[in-house]
């Protein structure tokens, strides 16, 4: 297929197919940009900035908290003891926040000085889900709830945390998110880059391995940014880089791309790419007091870090044509960015006076200059990047809206350097960019501090009060106080999420065959979780239609999105996946929840339902018509039907 | 080529989504500016008139479809070999049985169906793509404009502005969604548009609309339906980014109503009959079940179809364009898929009377190469095309536009325009069709720049191809 593609760019016909006899010139207009993330393929991140700008959505999030926590319940009143019967010991607490905490000295500050009312603290069971979904991707299992619940030591949820953090579903989780971030797939539509199963799965061994020896973030970004070596199909973290390959034009496109990945995915600068082709005037004016200033000659800087790359396939059989091939990526001592084009994917690159080359400059200022002996000079970048303090603030702000559903900067790849300062706030009318930019800057401090340590920041964010406040509120919430984060955000589970909290809590877990092995397609590749899944590659059958429908995106084309829809409420409703789960039976070694259970009291197999499949125990409402639905029929039709539809009960698809 | 550089002298004159953005002076943002009155602040423009219509020419639309079948052959179909038909002796096989059907030289030995159709159809043979690379051109066709220019990428299907326009004529009794996608897993989406005008994507098969039975039966499943009621309330709310707060409710409730739906059964569920009839194939399917859906009118308005294996850089023909041998890509897909499905599809909406308020639109992403075919006995990526239109108003037994004699370019544009037909007319065109205002702008995109519906068609750079209704 690839070596059909056919691209017309700048008039200029480039074809890598034997080309017909009949060809002729073909007069067309240039083809654009086809690697802009800003105006490209980015297009749901920079959709939610606009939406996030637009008042009316703005703080739709808060709307949604609000929605959910009026079904679950007000913080006050008599719902209350219903909603948390017995066992909480720390509901309707007031945190104030602990004034060594940044975090909370930060947050609880500002609303004090705000005259806001935070939240009161969430209670043992909201707790115990909301952890363990944001930390693990998974719903706690009953007998640890229970034990939580029964827990009175005063330090059980830092306890809690660290247990947390050292399972091996913590890995998993991740080993997802960084896969989401780092883009781990086994092809990119928009350069046709190939990397096969072989090349994405040793890069998710590269990231997992990088989660499981708790290797620092900056180092796993000197990995990716300087890698070298023979062959992507074993050595992992070559296969970020690679991303960055641009056909159809010079090999500035390509230094240019790998430029602009790093800032997007390092730095949280996706308009560096916009500076990559013009001048930031006239263009992001609007957007950025950095880039208002910013050229294309300073971007160009970045770039050249990447001439010396070089990117070539080899193919491990190649007496067999179209055979599967893998990468290696070398370094050309002294190769120069040269300004010297006129074709390809962006504007014409001519000579500044007498410039012909660009020298290498990291455009962002604070780090050292780099020696121009380095033979990769993409370990110079590497290490310029990750002792930026942006590199700090970025990481922690993408882990900050993982945790709050928003990001201190949001949307989390548009940062404006020139607005981040709290000690140095940007002339008017331009205002501080963080939403608390003291608690940004503090907070990156302690992420250096740490020595880039992944876990700590976690730890740090989820034993803070501010993570630990209710999502309910009493009073009147001010939606605008959503960015103060003055209560807890919810979010929808991802769609791993979901299909694992199913397979677990059902007592029917199953296994997900997703391919086979690019060399060996006897071997087979398997995971037992969804959030195993290397990429959002298992695209067929019940299982794939149900995730797909909560859209999990594909890390290529398709983001992630948080988006509800009908196609959802068919799947959880009718998909074999979700009510065979709900059934009495028992496959193998495995007996369904309902089995397990059916013996019990109906007050007992009630509470066990409810607290297996959502952390909790049923309010009086809920109790009662459950029981009701007990009594009447077949008592085990009715424990089915319970069990389905707390599935599809609308807190089981949220975090909240 | 003079229509050409016409063509060209407008796009310099009007500098807006053919200069690449970098090139392109800024002034729709500058008009932004002082519509909306915003002041210059330390982010994104926060005023914006969410969601209005605040700019458009007075023009007037044909408005004779109610409904659209989109129909995209992915992987781009040779033009020379089927709708801008041309004899070649020594290449084009004997059996394609070139026949003069109306004003058409048709391969009726290849497509005798839709041959016999030809009275309802309009072919534009003067379409010429922008650019020949599959996956950059597939989404062209389908949001109208190039995917890389500015708003490129967070531009909806056309079938989304479809949906989001008639959304007001949607009745309460209808069920089934606007904008259906058939065997189109890779169609595009809402873009910027809240997902309730996503496509809502399924592949047809006996069995009707997947999920919506439950396993245990109708009966137990009100019990869980209620039961589901009576432990969840009825506030569930979700979607954080979507133009309406969406009601989880809502997505139950209207989820329940395409579950034990005899309308949904009756629309998406087919016999192998009507299978055999459409040519027994995964897009003869689709367009059996396109047809079923418009004739339930349950709410459907925009029906994507897209059918891949178009691709044809080998064995086009089949050894030496003899039927021997491996059967060449054409008699499996055009002759097998397309000519039946097609050629029924027609027939059928004839005959309930749909036809006259459906506009089928079937096109490639680009053409193929002509002449001779390749070494490897194929022909490879060309940016001359074709675009069929039937029914929804559109005359029929017409060819607008007309290639030289190997069908390389466009020698009569066949239309006002005096120029090649683009995508873009093709979407203006369907907008006129539907009664939508293909010069409407709409100030809710994200960066505040202004959504036009067709690219500078308020410039009057693209205009519907209204020809077709002479």
């Amino acid at each position: 297929m690839q070596s059909k593609l056919l691209f017309i760019i700048g008039g200029v016909l480039t074809s890598l197919s034997v080309w017909g006899q009949s060809a002729h010139q073909q007069d067309v207009l240039a083809v654009e940009h086809a690697d802009c993330s800003y105006f490209g393929k980015d297009r749901a991140a920079f959709s939610e900035a606009g939406l996030n700008a637009r008042g009316r959505q703005r703080f739709a999030l808060s709307t949604l908290t609000e929605s959910v926590m009026r079904e679950m319940g007000s913080a006050s009143g008599p719902e209350v003891s219903n909603f948390v019967p017995g066992g909480s010991r720390t509901y309707g607490q007031q945190a104030t926040g602990s004034s060594a905490s940044t975090i909370d000295s930060n947050i609880y500050g500002v609303l004090k000085a705000q005259n806001i009312q935070p939240a009161v603290k969430s209670n043992d069971y909201e707790f115990i889900r909301r952890v363990t979904l944001d930390l693990t991707g998974k719903v706690p299992q009953v007998a640890r709830v229970k034990a939580f619940i029964a827990d009175s030591s005063a330090d059980k949820r830092a306890k809690y945390v660290d247990e947390l953090l050292v399972s091996d579903a913590w890995v998993d989780k991740w080993t997802q998110y960084f896969g989401d971030q780092f883009k781990n797939t086994e092809r990119v539509t928009f350069n046709g880059l190939v990397r096969y199963a072989n090349g994405r799965e040793a890069f998710y061994d590269y990231i997992k391995s990088a989660l499981v020896t708790k290797k620092p973030y900056d180092q796993i970004a000197r990995e990716l940014i300087s890698a070298e070596g023979g062959n992507s199909w074993d050595q992992g973290e070559l296969n970020w880089i690679l991303a960055g390959r641009v056909i159809n034009g010079p090999a500035q496109d390509t230094y240019d791309q790998m430029a602009s990945n790093v800032a997007e995915t390092f730095l949280g600068m996706s308009q560096l790419n916009c500076v990559m082709c013009h001048n930031g005037r006239g263009h992001l004016d609007t957007l950025s007091l950095w880039g208002k200033s910013a050229t294309r000659m300073d971007a160009w800087g970045m770039s050249a870090f990447f001439a010396p790359t070089n990117m070539a396939l080899v193919r491990p059989d190649p007496t067999v044509n179209n055979s599967p091939y893998y990468w290696n990526v070398t370094s050309t001592r002294g190769r120069t960015y040269a300004l010297n084009t006129t074709t390809g994917n962006r504007p014409s690159r001519a000579p500044v006076g007498t410039l012909n080359a660009v020298v290498p400059k990291y455009p962002f200022g604070g780090v050292a200059a780099v020696p121009a002996s380095t033979l990769n000079l993409r370990q110079a970048a590497a290490a310029a990047v990750t002792s930026d303090f942006q590199f700090a603030r970025a990481s922690v702000n993408y882990m900050w809206k993982e945790f709050f559903s928003r990001g201190l900067v949001d949307p989390v790849k548009m940062f404006d350097p020139a607005r981040l300062d709290p000690d140095n706030p940007p002339p008017a009318p331009w205002t501080l960019q963080p939403s608390n930019a003291k608690l940004l800057k503090e907070l990156a401090q302690d992420f250096v501090n740490s020595g880039y340590d992944l876990k700590a920041l976690q730890r740090q964010i989820v034993n803070s009060d501010t993570y630990q406040m209710s999502s309910r509120y009493d009073g009147v919430w001010n939606p605008s106080w959503e960015p103060l984060h003055a209560r807890k955000l919810v979010r929808r589970l991802w769609a791993e999420e979901i299909i694992d909290a199913v397979a677990q809590t059902s007592g029917l877990p199953t296994s997900y065959t997703f391919g086979v092995d690019s060399t060996d397609p006897k071997k087979v590749l398997r995971v037992d979780w969804a959030m195993q899944l290397p990429s959002p590659n298992l695209r067929s059958g019940d299982i794939a239609g149900l995730m797909d429908s909560f859209f999990r995106g594909d890390r290529d084309e398709n983001d992630r999105r948080p988006d509800g829809s009908d196609l959802q409420a068919l799947s959880m409703m009718n998909s074999t996946f979700v009510t065979n789960r709900t059934k009495s039976a028992a496959t193998g070694q495995s007996i369904s929840l309902v089995r397990q259970n059916i013996t019990l009291s109906d007050d007992e197999l009630i509470n066990t339902l409810f607290l297996t499949v959502l952390s909790r125990l049923p309010n009086d409402a809920e109790r009662t018509s459950s029981t009701v639905a007990l009594k009447s029929g077949n008592r085990l039709t009715a424990a089915e039907n319970l069990t389905w539809a707390l599935y599809n009960k609308v807190d089981f698809l949220i975090n909240y | 080529m003079n229509n050409e550089s016409k063509f060209r002298k407008i796009i310099e004159k009007y500098p807006t989504n053919h200069t690449p953005f970098y090139a392109r002076p800024n002034f729709s943002r500058r008009n932004f500016f002082n519509l909306a009155g915003a002041g210059v602040m330390g982010s994104f423009l926060s005023k914006n008139l969410n969601g209005q219509v605040i700019k458009s020419s007075p023009v007037q639309t044909k408005n004779t479809a109610k409904n659209v079948i989109f129909i995209l052959l992915a992987g781009a179909p040779s033009h020379t070999d089927t709708f801008d038909f041309k004899f070649l002796d020594g290449t084009t096989p004997k059996d394609f049985n070139p026949t003069m059907m109306g004003k058409a030289l048709w391969p009726m030995g290849l497509m005798p169906n839709i041959g016999s159709q030809l009275g309802e159809v309009a072919i534009v043979r003067s379409v010429r793509a922008w650019a020949a690379a599959h996956s950059l051109s597939q989404t062209w066709v389908q949001i109208g404009r190039s995917p890389t220019a500015a708003l490129g990428d967070i531009a909806p299907n056309i079938g989304s502005i479809v949906a989001a326009e008639k959304r007001g004529e949607r009745q309460l009794s209808q069920k089934f969604p606007t904008f259906l996608a058939l065997n189109s897993g890779n169609a595009m989406g809402s873009g910027y548009l809240p997902a309730n005008y996503e496509p809502f994507k399924m592949s047809p098969s006996t069995a009707g609309l997947p999920n919506t039975a439950n396993p245990d039966g109708q009966v137990r499943f009100e019990d869980k339906f209620n039961l589901l009621n009576a432990v969840d309330g009825n506030l569930r709310v979700n979607s954080p980014i979507s133009e309406q707060m969406n009601d989880y409710g809502d997505f139950y409730r209207s989820a329940k109503g395409l579950m034990y739906n005899p309308t949904v059964d009756k629309a998406f569920k087919y016999s192998t009959t009507d299978s055999m009839r459409y040519g027994n194939s995964g897009f003869g399917n689709a367009l059996l079940t396109a047809k079923q859906v418009l004739e339930a009118n349950q709410g459907t308005r925009y029906i994507q179809v897209t059918v891949g294996g178009w691709d044809m850089h080998s064995n086009i023909y089949g050894l030496n364009g003899a039927r021997t041998g491996p059967m060449g890509g054409l008699y499996t897909m055009a002759m097998g898929q397309l000519d039946p499905a097609v050629g029924e599809l027609i027939k059928d909406m004839k005959a309930n009377g749909s036809l006259k308020e459906t506009l089928i639109v079937m096109m490639g992403e680009f053409g193929r190469t002509v002449g001779q075919v390749t070494m490897q006995g194929g022909r490879d990526h060309y940016l001359q095309q074709f675009c069929m239109f039937a029914g929804g108003g559109v005359k029929g037994g017409k060819v607008i536009g007309e290639t030289d004699t190997a069908g390389r370019v466009t020698i009569d544009p066949g239309w006002s325009e005096g120029r090649d037909v683009r995508v873009e007319d093709i979407e203006a065109t369907i907008y006129s069709a539907l009664g939508i205002n293909w010069t409407n702008i709409r100030y809710d995109d994200p960066f505040g720049r202004g959504f036009e519906y067709v690219p500078s068609a308020n410039e009057g750079l693209y205009k519907p191809i209204h020809e077709l209704w002479a």
